[in-house]
């Protein structure tokens, strides 16, 4: 279904604290939406002022819910402008594009005890996640960091939810993710889901722990990373040459310029957007490529990689 | 017999302590202890000796060195053990064992119902071949086999042993011989002795 693409009419948009914004999709023609598990993505295609944004955002709405989906988009200063666009511009009554849902992140069902650790907006795979486990009825328990002031923003999707604890940063309110590793009992899995720097300390700790990497599971954000110098890529098989600019993706820029590139969670994390680098050095900043596939530099992710230094030759 | 075409038939390893772990279990089939061999195994788990509990199961003098030692009867006291102690068991901690197959996946099935998962799991084989046949007719097990063919304890048709091997069950498979022509049964050679 990768390339096939919905159309969604924006139903409801409401600010749940500063800087978050709800919004709620149904499908344009009046029909059913395409079913979705816990942990599912869906990418959707914003037109900003400038260019257009193709963002992927986790689903807060019910497991398989077939009526609406809802998303959940914080408003990052530094963004590319999806963000931006979905807080200043979006309407209820927009119709937008929209890929088909993806989940790169889906909870294993067979672990005896579901342990989850959000940073922030990363909790909102999490949401479906408790929606699911409420049902299913498995063990599990949801550590969320976030600022003390948005403590309570999640509150419609948490009422009944019993699992739940909120750390931040003040004395007595902090995560110690190690003691928590540590007290875990067997057949634990682990799912992490928040900015770079605290999904590395968690990876870390469960690494420290003896965690089997089969058992830690984790969610990066794409949006964020994909800025950097701009830079100039020559596409071969095309015949053009494009300009990726500062706050643009490589990915983007290929779009941009018309040349169809597959992908699906833009965020350097499931492997779809792979190319062939012909010239060039890559810097490298997704999730999928081995130390050894990097080191023989002839493949690059566009949705979140871009040029070390100079032009990039890509077989596109 | 221990090399197969079929896929489904398990590769075991050598063992040795995983260093990333946090706290390690090695389970042992007495039968199966050839001379030094526990000295060696004292010797391999020697860095983790501060965080290793050694299981015996079945005849076997102990040596040193083999960290907090516990001696059992049998593989099927071994897999009560590992129901009664898994609460205190963790995602970080690693379980070896060393055995025949029968052994191995009497553990290794055990273990997974506790919650150990495929990476805590390490599977040394030693001594015997003799492999435990699930029947595909009457799904029946039968244990301690050794022959290429063998009655089944179950309904005692005559299976072929196969090389497939089940995971979930622990068992290799055994398919009527004689299906086709009833009666004639080949040769019945030891081959897993």
């Amino acid at each position: 279904m990768i390339g096939e693409t919905l159309r969604l009419k924006v139903a409801a948009v409401a600010d749940i604290a500063p800087g978050l914004r709800h919004v709620r999709l149904v499908a344009a023609d009046g029909g059913k939406l395409p079913p979705a598990a816990a942990g599912a993505h869906v990418q959707l295609v914003l037109a900003g002022a400038t260019r257009t944004h193709r963002n992927a955002y986790s689903l807060v709405s019910r497991p398989g819910a077939r009526d609406a989906w809802e998303i959940i988009v914080r408003r990052v200063p530094t963004s590319r402008g999806g963000s931006a666009y979905v807080h200043e511009s979006l309407q209820a009554g927009d119709v937008l594009e929209a890929g088909w849902p993806g989940n790169l992140f889906a909870p294993v069902r067979t672990a005896r005890r579901q342990l989850m650790i959000a940073g922030g907006i990363g909790i909102t795979p999490f949401l479906s996640y408790l929606a699911e486990f409420a049902f299913s009825g498995v063990e599990h328990a949801l550590h969320v960091c976030c600022r003390e002031s948005e403590r309570h923003a999640f509150d419609p999707w948490l009422a009944d939810r019993p699992h739940v604890a909120w750390h931040w940063d003040a004395d007595g309110h902090r995560l110690d993710i190690p003691a928590l590793l540590a007290a875990q009992p067997m057949g634990t899995h682990l799912y992490v889901c928040g900015p770079a720097a605290m999904n590395d300390e968690v990876l870390a700790a469960a690494a420290a722990a003896g965690w089997p990497d089969t058992h830690v599971h984790c969610e990066h954000f794409g949006s964020a990373l994909s800025g950097g110098e701009a830079f100039r890529a020559f596409l071969a098989r095309s015949g053009i040459e494009v300009d990726v600019a500062e706050d643009e993706s490589l990915l983007d820029a290929i779009e941009r310029v018309g040349v169809k590139a597959p992908c699906l969670c833009r965020g350097g994390a499931c492997g779809v957007c792979v190319t062939p680098l012909l010239e060039g050095e890559a810097e490298h900043r997704d999730h999928v490529l081995s130390a050894e596939e990097r080191a023989a530099g002839r493949l690059i992710m566009p949705c979140v990689s871009r040029a070390r230094a100079g032009r990039l030759v890509l077989d596109l | 017999m221990m090399h197969s075409d079929i896929k489904s038939r398990p590769v075991y390893q050598a063992l040795a302590p995983d260093l990333a772990g946090s706290r390690h279990l090695l389970v042992v089939e007495g039968e199966t202890l050839v001379a030094g061999r526990l000295d060696e195994l004292a010797g391999l788990f020697a860095p983790v000796q501060a965080t290793l509990h050694t299981w015996l199961a079945g005849a076997a003098t102990p040596v040193a060195g083999l960290g907090r030692l516990w001696q059992l009867e049998s593989a099927a006291d071994v897999v009560d053990a590992l129901a009664c102690a898994s609460r205190g068991y963790g995602v970080g901690d690693r379980l070896y064992v060393q055995g025949t197959e029968p052994f191995l996946w009497s553990v290794a099935t055990a273990a997974a119902v506790v919650g150990f998962g495929e990476k805590q799991l390490r599977l040394h084989h030693a001594g015997s071949l003799r492999r435990r046949v699930w029947c595909t007719h009457c799904h029946g097990m039968t244990e301690g086999v050794t022959t290429s063919i063998v009655a089944c304890g179950g309904c005692g048709r005559h299976l072929l042993v196969r090389d497939h091997f089940s995971r979930r069950l622990g068992a290799f498979m055994g398919v009527m011989v004689d299906a086709e022509a009833p009666g004639e049964v080949p040769a019945i050679e030891e081959v897993f002795a």
